[in-house]
């Protein structure tokens, strides 16, 4: 797979943004401001595969345009926000130089980081542009379940691939 | 799955230039954030949904309504608790429960919330998801950027009828213990479902890579270019109705 490294990774971040967007809408549960949903799994999914940047473009640009065709168009910046630090974050902590697995505390710290920057990201940009504080608030519970399951989910379904189709390790970038 | 939030039709909205109607959209969003009475910000949210009504319908400015109710009755009920300041609206004995001041600030906090979320819509309701394109390409976004969420589009019905045939196909290997699942199970199960399809769409990386090497990407002669949007021939009138329309909300409402 000797392709001009440009053509690849546009190709790798427009399949992952329309993944990152099928895994958001494909699986919805409604909520007081918008739903819930798979997006989380795929983000985590990039970032322990894929790195930093595939994780921080896909995560943020997918879920927004997942709020785009939804018609949740008013949450698309804060998705992008959200997601992306979140997919960015996680894809920091978990990277390794040599390639190899990251250690159980590194994991750890990644699930925390990814319920916390979820769950805060959106109460803070959320009461401070579109809602209040108190409505803010109230997705707080929802946000965390959403970002453990999808952690945890994530995880396995990135091993998974790994073993399932070994060459995603020459697609990274 | 449906990949557009496009809704047919030929009102004027539609006519409207996509590059203007993407500052139409910033100005407005701007707009409801600055300090105007609340009448005015009612006035305008209500001339906002007017306008979207006549252009794509009854229907749809009512899904778009249904979709933000449960936030709005979650705003309304809980948000004028927040502010304690004021003359008291309702008191139980001795405690103030709601102020006028809180009563206003939710009124203006839910109209804000209806106004953009219409701004939004009508924007996505009334352009083809392509010319949106060509008009973030008009506002400097970049041409790398542009094909990214272009090739994703193309990308998300073909990753939907592939995750949708999975699950299917897993499901019918277990129908018979599906009912006795609980939710633990539930989740534990979609992890095959989901590996298989990542897998389908990452083997789709390396063809699309080519192809786009193939149409000459990253040369200095381009083989491909985006269509431009001459076909609507009033940029400037357009641009002058945007900030006229804003400019004159702003003065009329200003508190």
């Amino acid at each position: 797979m000797q392709h001009n490294k440009n053509a690849l990774k546009i190709a790798v971040t427009a399949v992952l943004t329309a993944v990152v967007v099928v895994f958001t809408m494909i699986v919805r549960i409604p909520t007081a401001k918008g739903y819930l949903n798979l997006c989380d799994v795929a983000i985590c999914f990039i970032a322990f595969t894929f790195g930093p940047t595939s994780a921080f473009i896909a995560a943020g640009l997918g879920t927004a345009l997942a709020d785009l065709i939804s018609g949740y168009a008013q949450w698309a910046p804060i998705s992008f926000a959200v997601h992306g630090l979140e997919g960015l974050l996680i894809a920091l902590i978990v990277r390794s130089r040599n390639g190899s697995e990251a250690s159980i505390v590194k994991k750890i710290l990644a699930g925390i980081v990814c319920m916390a920057t979820v769950s805060l990201g959106y109460f803070a940009l959320s009461a401070l542009f579109i809602s209040t504080v108190a409505v803010a608030a109230a997705e707080i519970p929802g946000n965390l379940a959403q970002s453990a399951v999808g952690f945890v989910l994530g995880l396995g379904v990135s091993s998974a691939v790994k073993r399932a189709y070994p060459p995603v390790r020459s697609l990274s970038w | 799955m449906n990949t557009s939030a496009f809704v047919a039709g030929n009102g004027w909205l539609y006519r409207f230039d996509p590059r203007a109607k993407i500052l139409l959209m910033v100005l407005l969003c701007i707009f409801f954030f600055l300090p105007i009475t609340l009448l005015g910000l009612f006035l305008s949210v209500l001339l906002v949904i007017a306008v979207g009504w006549r252009n794509t319908g009854t229907k749809n400015i009512k899904g778009v309504f249904l979709s933000i109710a449960p936030m709005l009755l979650f705003m309304l009920l809980f948000s004028p608790f927040n502010v304690r300041s004021g003359e008291p609206l309702w008191r139980i004995g001795a405690v103030t429960i709601i102020t006028v001041e809180g009563a206003l600030q939710a009124l203006r906090l839910a109209c804000r919330f209806i106004g953009i979320t219409y701004v939004c819509t009508l924007l996505f309701a009334t352009t083809v998801m392509g010319e949106i394109m060509l008009a973030l390409r008009f506002w400097r976004l970049p041409y790398k950027a542009a094909l990214v969420v272009t090739l994703s589009f193309t990308y998300i019905p073909f990753i939907a009828e592939s995750f949708s045939q999975i699950a299917e196909s897993h499901r019918l290997r277990e129908a018979a213990l599906e009912e006795r699942k609980n939710y633990i199970q539930r989740l534990k199960d979609l992890v095959p479902t989901l590996t298989s399809v990542l897998v389908v769409a990452l083997r789709s990386i390396p063809n699309l890579a080519m192809s786009l090497e193939m149409r000459g990407l990253g040369r200095s002669e381009r083989r491909t270019s985006y269509r431009s949007l001459d076909s609507y021939t009033r940029l400037f009138t357009d641009f002058v109705i945007s900030i006229t329309i804003v400019t004159m909300l702003w003065l009329i409402f200003k508190a």
